[in-house]
């Protein structure tokens, strides 16, 4: 058995699949791995990828063109997610994607189909979450700041979302977890960068200040529930409590 | 007399937020828009939920009253002009900058803007208008708008607003005219109906225009129904379906027809005035025309629970707006318990909140399963079963019809196993074709096992070895239900072990957390 590793990026997954792909040593015969791998095994090879931006764009174009559009937005969201087994999940798609084509997304009878969509919808519905409950604060000169932790890494599903929806505002959207943000100036296209530690320690004052909109936002919040029909459980099944992190009016008030 | 105090931007938001929490319709759905350079928002056709609040209900919109003070005296609302309470009043450019101010930092999809009647429908309606106009030009918010109609107001203004808005909503509050009179004296069907008739139209009319199909949107199961209440509506189906109890005999006669045929009216000759549509007058046209009509459509609520109707009542009602005035919902609200009064159920009634579950239920049947309103209850059968859900209930009493082969049956008979909804229906016909599926392919795809094995068959097999019995199955069903029913019944009353320290603040000494 062979193993190919690679680290957590999209293109040094990309390239990684290539690799495995053109190693010709039989798909049953390689297996593919996210670094760091904890615990390896015996008889395996083990081979590093490094990333490589042609193998790169000739997986992410043969997956467009050999299979589908659609296709290649599962794999995304599925290299996203945080699954540990995601590369090698992919992998075993495309092996049945190269082989039949656009349909292949409607064969659920197949392990890693069904596999796959259930990766790209647990990522999906991440994202629709965060689309949701991402909040922004205003910090100087006008710039709208939000910190979300997801589990997968929507960063940039959610920050497309957003460019459509403020397109003439300064924004950043950041994930802590990952130290990663999307800024987005003014009637510009946003861009990913990483934050260091100092950059990010300054930014989460933004979460600690109040001002008038927060507070208005808190009682309306407490305002609109109807006392008679309270049902705490029902807001948990529909806002569970890890989502509520950083959302304004669940902030624990400091007056 | 009155006491004018100067409140605060907070404490206003807080009386005017209060007052419209009993409005039900909180969504953002039905419109896809993208962002536009210089312009704040999009919009969503799923809709957007930002939030949810204590009672589980969803927060998508801002919802507030542009005034609480009102001329009408509806005497299950908070609201009417007999009851002692604060009254406050937004001006336009104050909910205009919340709600900017609201949308940039996500904590809401749009505004949803209802009112209580400030001197007369008039003069409310041209506040509205000019609350959204000022929104959507000066402000430049492109994001989603709800906004209610005042009953009454003319009709011009109701244009307007149209035209701002996304959607547009006006309640039809009680469905019997015999219940609007005893609750609400001053509202009558027919002034609620002949604006959702133009609105109706309207819409249409702009569809039309467009290139679109006259009746709005449905979820796309529906093309394949045989049974769906949004097909061919043919006259004499839809004359059959009508309750006659929403209108007199002439005027439901008049729209039935006219609704079949949009804008010819050939077969009855209906009375004028619901044959008019919505406009503005030219003069003022600039602004207005160039955004389409209320491209989300319409939508009503009603309250149940504050009259004797029965589910089968609410649900014929139901129906009968869907396939007649074309309105993209109807929402239900269980009638919570706020004024005394000798007309309204004693204060201490508790709130139906299962009832209003299953109507909501049957909602969905009726708009994505193919359902008729006839199917589900009837005048024998007039209540929803409280122990089962409308479709299980229905399931069991057609039990001819299962088990169902998963990997040979038709898209509308797999719609129809409880357990199995569009989204895994569609699933299962998608993935047959390329093999034979199998119960744990299905549990994959997301159907409910736990309801479905009753109902289905796999290569000829069930799940399990049961009896295919009705009072076998419902024993287990009900059985398993039971805890989720009282849930919703009982939404809050949980219990839990009694402790001095949380329940009568005793503190241990010793242990004082400094704050």
């Amino acid at each position: 058995m062979t193993i190919f590793t690679c680290g957590t990026d999209f293109a040094e997954m990309m390239t990684c699949i290539y690799d495995a792909w053109a190693s010709k040593l039989g798909h049953a015969n390689v297996r593919l791995m996210l670094e760091p791998v904890e615990q390896t095994e015996l008889f395996c090879d083990y081979i590093h990828v490094a990333p490589d931006e042609e193998k790169t764009g000739r997986v992410i174009r043969s997956i467009q063109q050999k299979i589908s559009f659609e296709a290649y937005q599962w794999v995304y969201r599925a290299a996203m997610s945080c699954d540990k087994e995601r590369l090698d999940t992919i992998y075993r798609f495309l092996i049945f994607g190269f082989a039949y084509g656009k349909d292949v997304l409607h064969m659920l009878s197949a392990q890693p189909v069904a596999r796959m969509l259930e990766l790209s919808r647990r990522v999906g519905n991440e994202a629709h979450f965060f689309r949701e409950f991402a909040r922004f604060d205003r910090a100087a000169g006008g710039v709208y700041v939000s910190h979300i932790e997801p589990k997968a890494n929507v960063l940039t599903i959610v920050a497309a979302h957003f460019a459509d929806r403020m397109p003439s505002e300064h924004w950043l959207l950041i994930d802590d977890g990952r130290r990663l943000a999307a800024a987005h100036p003014r009637d510009e296209a946003f861009y990913v960068t990483e934050l260091a530690e100092e950059e990010l320690e300054k930014l989460r004052e933004t979460e600690r200040q109040e001002d008038i909109y927060t507070h208005m936002w808190q009682e309306f919040f407490d305002t609109i529930g109807i006392e008679a029909r309270r049902n705490p459980c029902c807001q948990r099944t529909l806002m569970p409590l890890w989502y509520r992190k950083h959302v304004t009016e669940f902030r624990q008030k400091q007056s | 007399m009155e006491i004018t105090a100067q409140r605060s931007l907070q404490e206003k938001l807080h009386i005017l937020a209060d007052a419209a929490k009993y409005d039900v319709a909180c969504t953002s759905s039905g419109v896809d828009r993208r962002g536009k350079k210089g312009y704040l928002g999009n919009s969503a056709a799923c809709g957007i939920c930002h939030s949810f609040a204590s009672d589980g209900r969803c927060v998508s919109l801002l919802k507030i009253l542009l005034t609480n003070h009102c001329i009408y005296d509806c005497k299950y609302c908070m609201n009417r002009v007999s009851n002692d309470i604060v009254r406050e009043e937004f001006t336009p450019r104050e909910i205009c900058e919340i709600t900017m101010e609201f949308y940039r930092r996500n904590y809401i999809e749009g505004l949803f803007l209802s009112s209580g009647v400030l001197r007369n429908p008039v003069y409310t309606m041209e506040r509205i208008c000019e609350t959204l106009h000022l929104l959507r030009t000066v402000y430049r918010f492109n994001g989603y708008i709800h906004v209610k109609a005042i009953p009454g107001a003319p009709e011009e203004l109701i244009a307007r607003v149209g035209y701002l808005a996304d959607r547009m909503s006006i309640n039809l509050e009680l469905p019997t005219e015999e219940g609007m009179k005893r609750l609400a004296p001053n509202k009558t069907h027919a002034a609620i109906l002949r604006p959702m008739r133009m609105m109706t139209n309207t819409i249409a009319e702009h569809r039309l225009a467009i290139g679109k199909d006259a009746r709005m949107e449905r979820s796309t199961s529906n093309r394949y129904l045989q049974q769906s209440i949004f097909r061919n509506p043919h006259v004499e189906e839809l004359h059959t379906a009508t309750p006659s109890y929403i209108e007199g005999g002439k005027t439901v006669r008049a729209v039935v027809a006219e609704n079949t045929v949009y804008g010819s009216n050939t077969a009855y000759g209906s009375p004028p005035e619901i044959q008019h549509r919505l406009e503005v007058p030219a003069a003022e046209r600039r602004g207005f025309e160039q955004r389409p009509f209320a491209t989300a459509g319409q939508s009503t609520q009603m309250i149940i629970g504050a009259t004797q109707e029965t589910d089968f009542h609410l649900l014929k009602t139901t129906q009968y707006l869907y396939q007649t005035y074309d309105l993209k919902r109807v929402f239900f609200s269980a009638y919570v318990p706020l004024n005394e009064d000798s007309v309204l159920p004693s204060p201490d009634t508790p709130v139906p909140l299962l009832r209003e579950h299953r109507l909501y239920q049957a909602d969905w049947l009726l708009r994505f399963y193919g359902f008729q309103a006839d199917e589900l209850l009837s005048t024998e059968r007039p209540n929803f079963n409280e122990q089962l859900d409308p479709k299980c209930d229905w399931a069991l009493r057609h039990l001819e019809q299962f088990p169902v082969e998963i990997n040979t049956a038709p898209y509308d008979l797999l719609l129809r196993i409880p357990g199995v909804g569009p989204r895994s229906a569609t699933r299962i016909i998608q993935a047959r074709r390329y093999g034979k599926l199998d119960f744990s392919h299905l549990k994959k795809m997301g159907v409910v096992l736990k309801r479905a094995h009753y109902f289905i068959l796999c290569q000829g097999q069930m799940m399990y070895k049961i009896p295919v019995e009705e009072e076998y199955i419902t024993r287990q069903l009900v059985g398993s239900e039971r805890t989720e029913n009282w849930k919703i019944a009982h939404g809050d009353q949980s219990f839990h072990q009694m402790s001095l320290f949380d329940d009568f603040h005793i503190k241990a000494p010793g242990t004082e957390v400094q704050v």
